[in-house]
């Protein structure tokens, strides 16, 4: 029996010893408790960011180092906080990696920065900014919170935003929103696709714009909206029987459509100069 | 007739065929008898130069340089004393001017000829796949570089030289979708759409800047 009990702590250290660090990482964590509506920055050059909620008005970041060529600078000013990965002399992409799991207040204002990493934010019902040059962003089940996103050419997936305000500039990095409504949406890309799969809810002003990218939005057929699709170059294509109404530009066929659906309690606009504009009935 | 007087008429003998009288002095003179059997090779070689391989107006303009340099195209002037040294002799500067010119022209039509038989070479290669015929489509497209977007990517590079190439790609893009939202706005200065639409281009381009001027990442 005594065997048994040894056996299997012994077989637990191991274990968790193996999980934690490969060998050179280094972990730490921070501790933080601040009030309501904190705010919480983190700088992370290389490596992802993982940002859900907690509870309580504590903020706990743990962060894994790939070795000794970059250090964490943590601090406190109030209810701020503050994180930056710094990066020591003969650092790089590899051995300056930091890997950060991060637990807020859920009215937490979240700000996160990266170069390459995946930022990703779930669940919380406070402002929202991601940011990177080619950074993955994933962020979903937000609600009643601003959404702000920048990437140059990183990809971007937002899921089961609800009453939300959102704004998202992606230069060439692939959009995809899915259960997006709010007050406020915009997308507004250079050369990347923008995909679109939700209802229009939320009497909100979607605005859809791209440069040479395809925009595909698809809709339920009891959707509200009133839309407005012009594509200079390319073509536009409908799915929806739309009631004509009175625009302000001259609709030519197969580059533009405009009218309303139901009661048009949103207002859609898909904008395209050379891309495809496709509007789907789900 | 004197070598003097042959050499003076030489250039206007007509279609090089000498009257009996020069045809006597060439009889006579091997001196004059060269020149004139060199002149009319010339002549005939140039005529075998085809339409098709006729010079570009370029090598004409060349020609009427050099012709000019040499001092045989100018305005009217009384003609000078002919001196006795044979380099001052203008008969002989006119063919040998000429015997350069045609030996120039030659040349060039050669080569010109040559250049459009590599050309056609190269167009009947097969494709060799997209990957290459994407690079040369991108660089046909680019504009020459502001200075202001040089010293961005000039920043990046020196920070992250691995980065510089996407910062220029997406650069050229924004500065397309500019030039794209400038034209549909000054088509229409009443579409507010097409003006929301060119605030969303610079809005792009503010995107670039802030990511490769933002210190805190690379």
């Amino acid at each position: 029996m005594q065997s048994r009990q040894r056996a299997a702590k012994l077989v637990l250290v191991v274990m968790v010893a193996g999980a934690t660090l490969a060998a050179g990482e280094v972990r730490k964590e921070f501790r933080y408790t601040v009030g309501h509506h904190a705010s919480v920055s983190i700088v992370n050059q290389y490596g992802p960011i993982s940002v859900k909620p907690a509870p309580g008005l504590q903020v706990i970041v743990t962060a894994i180092l790939a070795s000794d060529k970059v250090e964490v600078d943590a601090s406190q000013n109030g209810d701020r906080v503050d994180v930056v990965s710094h990066l020591l002399p003969d650092a790089n992409e590899d051995n300056a990696r930091v890997e950060y799991q991060v637990q807020v207040p859920v009215d937490a204002s979240v700000s996160l920065h990266s170069s390459t990493g995946v930022l990703h934010a779930e669940r919380l019902r406070g402002d929202v900014t991601l940011e990177g040059p080619s950074a993955s962003v994933d962020v979903h089940d937000i609600t009643d919170a601003h959404v702000h996103v920048k990437t140059m050419n990183g990809p971007v997936t937002l899921v089961n935003i609800r009453q939300g305000h959102v704004e998202i500039a992606s230069v060439s990095g692939e959009v995809n929103l899915r259960q997006v409504s709010g007050s406020f949406v915009q997308v507004n890309s250079t050369s990347g696709k923008i995909n679109y799969d939700g209802d229009f809810g939320g009497a909100g002003r979607y605005l859809l714009t791209s440069h040479t990218g395809d925009i595909e939005a698809i809709a339920p057929s009891y959707a509200s909206i009133e839309v407005v699709a012009r594509s200079e170059k390319g073509t536009v294509e409908n799915d929806f029987p739309l009631q004509p109404e009175h625009t302000s530009f001259v609709v030519k066929a197969g580059s533009a459509f405009a009218g309303t659906v139901g009661k048009a309690a949103s207002s859609v606009k898909l904008f395209s100069f050379s891309g495809k504009i496709h509007l789907k009935k789900r | 007739m004197t070598c003097e007087q042959f050499r003076q008429i030489l250039p206007e003998i007509s279609e090089l065929v000498p009257s009996s009288e020069q045809d006597e002095h060439l009889q006579s003179c091997d001196e004059c008898s060269s020149l004139f059997s060199d002149l009319n090779f010339l002549t005939r070689e140039a005529a075998f130069l085809q339409v098709d391989e006729e010079p570009s107006p370029r090598v004409w303009n060349s020609i009427e340089i050099v012709l000019r340099e040499e001092r045989l195209i100018r305005e009217p002037k009384p003609a000078p004393a002919p001196a006795v040294s044979f380099w001052n002799w203008r008969p002989a500067r006119v063919l040998l001017s000429a015997a350069a010119v045609v030996a120039l022209a030659f040349g060039v039509a050669l080569h010109q000829r040559n250049t459009a038989q590599r050309q056609v070479a190269v167009s009947n290669t097969p494709d060799p796949g997209p990957a290459i015929v994407t690079a040369p489509k991108r660089l046909a497209a680019a504009l020459p570089v502001a200075p202001e977007d040089q010293q961005l990517l000039d920043a990046v590079g020196s920070r992250s030289p691995a980065m510089r190439a996407a910062y220029e790609a997406n650069l050229e893009d924004v500065n397309a979708y500019i030039r794209d939202a400038e034209a549909s706005a000054q088509q229409d200065p009443n579409d507010e759409d097409a003006q929301q639409y060119l605030m969303d281009a610079y809005q792009q381009r503010n995107v670039v800047y802030e990511m490769a001027l933002d210190r805190s990442l690379p």
